[in-house]
């Protein structure tokens, strides 16, 4: 793995047990993806796009090959040091928020802090920040029931970036905005990416993230079909 | 960590944690008001006993055997001097025993003849009542079950017939000069109670002969009493403790029974708990909390659940527990006539001991955390990605 990379992947396949069979759902990933890439997983539904996602976080196990994420073999590890692999050093966004409906925003926001056993006045501050930056001051008491979707998934942001990760995987996480709300998160991760240099991998199809991708791997039937490098995204600024 | 965010987890749910909380909460109640009636009626079956029959224990006639009535005949005698100083004293009770027969309304009942001395507050039984009365009859006192059964009323007379001293039989007319109300079976059914100079009259046996001598709580049992014999209230009450042995095994079975019922409830409440709650642990998940401490965090928000339990029961069910204990459930049904084959109040008090308290709150905080443990374990071993999807299988 060099010393960029943030992602490593040889010759990955995955394959999931269907009755007395095995749907392959990804075969022969090889992929590089290296610090501070805003990079899109896309394709249709079915691709694989979603596996990969979580493979590379961690989530989920490859069949066969080689994962390499934040410098760790996914391949040789324990649950307990991906557990602490995804703790210390990734975000995720879900297309479906999954904030914890008890919560607060503030709340929210703070239990990967929590979960770093981070000082309670530390503790605060970043999570304060947090939420300014995804500008969300104004709600940091309300419980997600009185957010609105775009404030929501701002608040998975702000949760995602709150411990300040090297690397954010957001699986479509514009799929339940309307596109004001799409534009104006991809704006906050956009801003993320470029100041502080946090790597991001989406998985998504939908036309207006990939308007901001600066990369976008293109997966079909489980294969990545093309890789390409976009130069001037449609909506960068 | 992981009991800031259980009880952030407990406090924010609202409706569904204190739903939780209420059903184990009345589990505790159930089970502690139930154990509680159950030891209720066993001491009061024994205090009952002690209060109307054993007082602080007797001292026998050597021949007196009262499973045996035909030893009822020779087992009279005047009680030793040690024994009599305190009957003298008003610190015990004489009482003469025999066999007889009663006709009443023509019908030929035998009962067993208690003569007592109708001034004695040794037990607790309405002897005065005989007190005072007309030479003419003799005057009887007998319990409602008793009535009943011989459709007696106050005022009716009838004839009573007995063996005397001299092997002789003698027949008088009794009169029914109290009916008392009393839920000692054994003082009531088959049992007529006459004054003790007239019994001892009746049966042509010296004044101050008797049977057995009652004595009050309280005294220590005297080893000077000849061929007497002492019988304690352990002695006295081991028919009783041998019932209550026999039934030990039923209150068990209900006593596990709840705790079975309470544990299926809470662990319903705790599965439905955390199957709504799959997305969630996937999202713990993914934020990077290890299984084991899904496990933990779970668990311990079922401790939690237990505690708050102990304090909801306490609060809401405390003044309920408190007030049947206090005053007692009435029963609505009349147990004297000893159907129950054991000593039944007609309002029944439960009784909590600090034993019963101590172990149900154990037993039931021990269940909350196997509960909570069992379905959070079989989740934490699920994948992540399939618990984000909420598909959560317990």
């Amino acid at each position: 793995m060099t010393n960029n990379s943030v992602v490593e992947i040889q010759n990955m396949v995955k394959r999931f047990p269907v009755g007395g069979d095995f749907f392959t759902a990804l075969k022969n990933v090889n992929l590089n993806i290296d610090k501070a890439e805003f990079t899109g997983l896309v394709g249709p539904s079915g691709s694989g796009k979603t596996t990969l996602l979580n493979i590379i976080g961690g989530l989920d196990s490859p069949s066969e090959g080689e994962v390499n994420s934040l410098g760790m073999d996914l391949k040789n590890t324990s649950h307990g040091e991906r557990a602490e692999l995804r703790r210390s050093q990734m975000g995720f966004i879900f297309q479906s928020y999954n904030l914890l409906p008890v919560y607060t925003v503030f709340e929210n926001v703070e239990l990967p802090l929590i979960l770093n056993k981070v000082d309670t006045q530390e503790r605060e501050k970043q999570v304060v920040e947090a939420i300014e930056w995804v500008g969300l001051s104004d709600k940091i008491k309300s419980p997600p029931a009185m957010l609105s979707g775009g404030e929501c998934q701002r608040t998975a942001i702000a949760r995602a970036i709150v411990h300040q990760p090297t690397l954010i995987l957001a699986d479509e996480p514009t799929a339940n905005l309307d596109a004001e709300n799409s534009h104006h998160i991809m704006k906050i991760m956009v801003r993320l990416n470029k100041e502080l240099s946090t790597s991001f991998i989406f998985a998504t199809h939908d036309e207006k993230v990939m308007g901001y991708l600066r990369r976008i791997i293109h997966l079909e039937d489980g294969e990545i079909a093309k890789d390409e490098n976009i130069d001037k995204p449609e909506f960068d600024e | 960590m992981l009991f800031k965010i259980a009880i952030k987890n407990l406090l924010g749910a609202g409706i569904r944690t204190w739903l939780n909380v209420f059903v184990t909460a009345i589990s505790f109640f159930m089970i502690i008001f139930m154990s509680g009636m159950y030891d209720g009626m066993r001491e009061h079956a024994m205090q009952v006993s002690i209060e109307t029959e054993i007082a602080g224990g007797a001292y026998w006639h050597p021949a007196y055997d009262p499973m045996d009535p035909f030893t009822f005949e020779e087992a009279h005698s005047i009680p030793p001097p040690a024994v009599t100083a305190l009957v003298d004293q008003g610190q015990a009770v004489p009482v003469l025993v025999s066999q007889a027969s009663i006709y009443p309304n023509g019908r030929i009942m035998p009962v067993v003849m208690k003569g007592i001395m109708p001034e004695q507050e040794i037990v607790n039984l309405p002897t005065e009542t005989l007190a005072g009365r007309d030479e003419s009859t003799i005057p009887v006192l007998i319990g409602r079950g008793m009535a009943n059964y011989a459709k007696l009323e106050v005022s009716d007379s009838f004839t009573i017939r007995w063996l005397d001293a001299n092997h002789t039989y003698d027949a008088d007319e009794g009169m029914v000069v109290h009916i008392m109300d009393t839920e000692n079976f054994k003082v009531d059914l088959g049992h007529i109670w006459i004054p003790l100079d007239r019994a001892q009259a009746m049966l042509a046996v010296e004044s101050d002969e008797a049977t057995y001598v009652t004595y009050a709580e309280g005294l220590s049992v005297m080893d000077n009493i000849g061929e007497w014999i002492p019988r304690d209230v352990k002695y006295l009450i081991r028919d009783m403790e041998a019932l209550i042995a026999a039934d030990e095994p039923n209150a068990r079975i209900i006593y596990v029974i709840l705790l079975a019922l309470a544990a299926m409830g809470i662990f319903n409440a705790q599965v439905l708990s955390i199957f709504r709650r799959g997305k969630e642990i996937g999202t713990l998940m993914a934020l990077g909390m290890t299984r084991s401490r899904v496990v933990g965090l779970f668990t311990l928000e079922g401790g939690l659940n237990a505690f708050l339990a102990v304090i909801m029961t306490v609060i809401f069910f405390g003044p309920v527990l408190w007030y049947f204990g206090a005053y007692g459930i009435h029963l609505g049904i009349d147990y004297s006539e000893g159907q129950m084959g054991l000593i039944m109040a007609k309002r029944l008090i439960p009784v909590y001991s600090i034993g019963l308290l101590t172990i149900t709150t154990i037993i039931i905080s021990i269940i909350v955390l196997i509960v909570s443990y069992m379905p959070s374990r079989r989740i934490a071993k699920m994948k992540p990605t399939d618990a984000l999807r909420g598909k959560v299988a317990v």
